[in-house]
């Protein structure tokens, strides 16, 4: 007898981290049954993606999603083993995730998605966030010999990029009415630092995560007991928006795109993270 | 100005204090929207319960619900340094400074708060950073608490407070413990767990000197009349600067004499010569001292029972 379990996996990150690419990246694997898991049926809805994907068999980049935009799309998927899911996908642009935090005030439907989901994943850019200097880190003594090079900037004053990951992750436990504290019973976290490529690091990806964002990465270790922490390069290259590449368009863009393991070591099995979600004990096979 | 008529109630500012999900289902505030009616989709939004902000007193309930918080009042006057303390903690627990294997960061209610705190010691490009703004007396919110969250040893969950008040409150208390500016400084030193209690060396050894020296003698004596066994540390702040000797003494020995048995540690924002961690001087070993203080034991008096009956026996001495 088959088991049917509905997951519905909640993906958050804020904007230009790359969600829709690596929903359509996945999309694709399952379709081939490239990975552990492989699609078994058909998805309600490919139409999120279908513009995505289509951009990427031209070997260019797409378009950023929408603001607006939140589709959930179903896929039934199953393992080797003959366990089945129904994985629930959303697409949502990043905006969403920036608003909330901005008004401090949460639509019911975000609410019932929190409250709903099985498993969370968390997507991030390390490009796009990091840790200031400060007065302790470069003392005033060395103000001198570097002169200042770029003017003052008039830009409003935001919080520093560590501390709203953490309050967005406070968010969440929240709304689940764990609050911070209850290390048990709240889903299972993965953090998908995306865009590993344009790093340049070759480290774990959780030895990344703590000496780029130490107080972040100390909240996670902290909360969850087995925080899954992958990098993730969902086109392994920076495709252009406009100038095809050649090499994606003659092999195909399934043949793009890694995870890079607690180890350092690198799989092409895009489907990874959802095996360490869903079914942990199929991890190390 | 609050929207809502409970007392206790921020609105639309946080969530109902009397625990409607919906601000439409809340009695109190239907009759106020009578009177404000471009709130028409707030019902279907959750309004969080914690604003970022530092805590005011109404806010604590949210964080001390769930257990008690140790809460560290930071005393000192004017100008010593209280503020920069807790902005240069934020900043080394932002950077992950090695504050011991027995505490992890765990979350904070108040990260805008600490944000707010750490600014003027961050650096943006091509504008040199400053000591933290003067803390203002304004604003009855203004007085805040900051809260940060630890996991202990992998286990326990411990939540601290810290105040973050302007030292005129502490000035005056010291002056007239009844005077009505000093309000809040009688709340800190009625509620607070355990004391810190800055020095400002750059003042010890400043023109003021003297005043400098007769306000923390005047604050010592305030607060150990008013300790009730508390822990009270003594730091003394921007420790770069050089105080002579005998000022520092007779500090001591005043503090000595009012409060017994207090710890003393030393702080600067300025890293020794030959230190490149840029984590200043004995900023965090502070705050690991600080968050392995505990609360004072309370002692029940024993029982005595005069009774035959088993029942009541049950337990006594």
């Amino acid at each position: 007898m088959t088991q049917v379990l509905a997951q519905s996996m909640l993906l958050v990150g804020e904007s230009g981290v790359g969600k829709t690419h690596y929903g359509a990246q996945l999309l694709k694997r399952l379709l081939n049954s490239k990975g552990r898991f492989r699609m078994d049926g058909a998805a309600s809805n490919l139409e999120p993606f279908e513009a995505t994907m289509e951009s990427l068999n031209n070997g260019r980049s797409a378009a950023h999603t929408p603001t607006s935009t939140y589709v959930d799309s179903e896929w039934p998927i199953s393992n080797k083993k003959g366990l089945t899911f129904t994985l629930v996908w959303p697409d949502y642009g990043g905006e969403q995730i920036k608003k909330l935090l901005a008004t401090r005030k949460i639509p019911s439907t975000w609410r019932a998605r929190v409250e709903n989901s099985s498993a969370w994943m968390l997507m991030l850019r390390l490009q796009q966030l990091r840790v200031s200097d400060d007065l302790l880190s470069k003392p005033l003594a060395r103000l001198a010999e570097e002169e200042a090079a770029d003017p003052p900037s008039d830009e409003p004053i935001q919080p520093s990029d560590q501390a709203r990951m953490i309050e967005l992750l406070q968010i969440l436990l929240y709304l689940r009415g764990k609050g911070v504290g209850d290390a048990t019973n709240i889903p299972q976290l993965c953090l998908l630092l995306s865009c590993w490529d344009e790093l340049g690091q070759s480290d774990p990806p959780e030895e990344v995560l703590k000496r780029q964002l130490p107080m972040l990465s100390d909240f996670i270790t902290s909360n969850w007991k087995h925080p899954i922490i992958l990098g993730l390069s969902a086109l392994e290259r920076p495709l252009d928006k406009s100038v095809p590449d050649e090499e994606y368009v003659t092999r195909g863009p399934e043949h793009f795109g890694y995870i890079v393991l607690p180890d350092a070591s690198t799989t092409q099995d895009l489907t990874y993270p959802l095996t360490a979600l869903l079914d942990p004990s199929e991890e190390n096979s | 100005m609050k929207a809502c008529s409970v007392e206790d109630c921020f609105a639309p500012d946080t969530t109902c204090a009397h625990g409607h999900l919906s601000l439409k289902d809340c009695p109190n505030w239907t009759s106020q929207e009578k009177i404000d009616s471009k709130s028409s989709d707030e019902g279907t939004e959750i309004v969080l319960p914690w604003s970022g902000s530092a805590l005011g007193r109404t806010d604590l309930s949210f964080v001390t619900g769930r257990r008690t918080p140790m809460m560290i009042g930071i005393l000192g006057p004017e100008n010593a340094g209280k503020t920069s303390l807790l902005a240069a903690w934020y900043l080394l627990i932002g950077r992950g400074a090695n504050i011991g294997n027995r505490h992890t960061f765990s979350g904070s209610f108040t990260l805008s708060g600490w944000e707010a705190v750490a600014r003027s010691m961050q650096w943006t490009p091509g504008t040199p950073p400053e000591f933290p703004a003067h803390t203002s007396t304004r604003g009855v919110r203004g007085q805040g608490l900051l809260h940060l969250a630890f996991r202990e040893d992998g286990n326990r969950l411990r939540d601290y407070l810290f105040t973050d008040a302007p030292g005129l409150w502490f000035q005056r208390w010291a002056i007239n413990e009844q005077a009505p500016d000093a309000k809040g400084a009688r709340w800190i030193v009625d509620n607070a767990d355990a004391f810190i209690l800055t020095a400002d060396c750059a003042a010890l050894a400043g023109d003021d000197k003297g005043s400098a020296r007769a306000a923390i003698q005047l604050l010592a004596r305030r607060l150990g009349a008013n300790r009730r066994g508390r822990p009270v540390t003594l730091v003394w702040t921007k420790s770069d600067i050089t105080v002579a000797e005998s000022m520092k003494f007779s500090v001591r020995d005043a503090v000595s004499s009012q409060v017994p048995g207090f710890e003393e540690m030393t702080v600067s924002m300025q890293a020794p010569a030959d230190d490149s961690h840029g984590q200043g001087t004995g900023l965090t070993a502070l705050l690991k001292h600080t968050l392995q203080i505990r609360r004072l034991k309370q002692v029940l008096s024993p029982s005595h029972v005069n009774a035959t009956d088993a029942l009541f026996l049950f337990g006594a001495r």
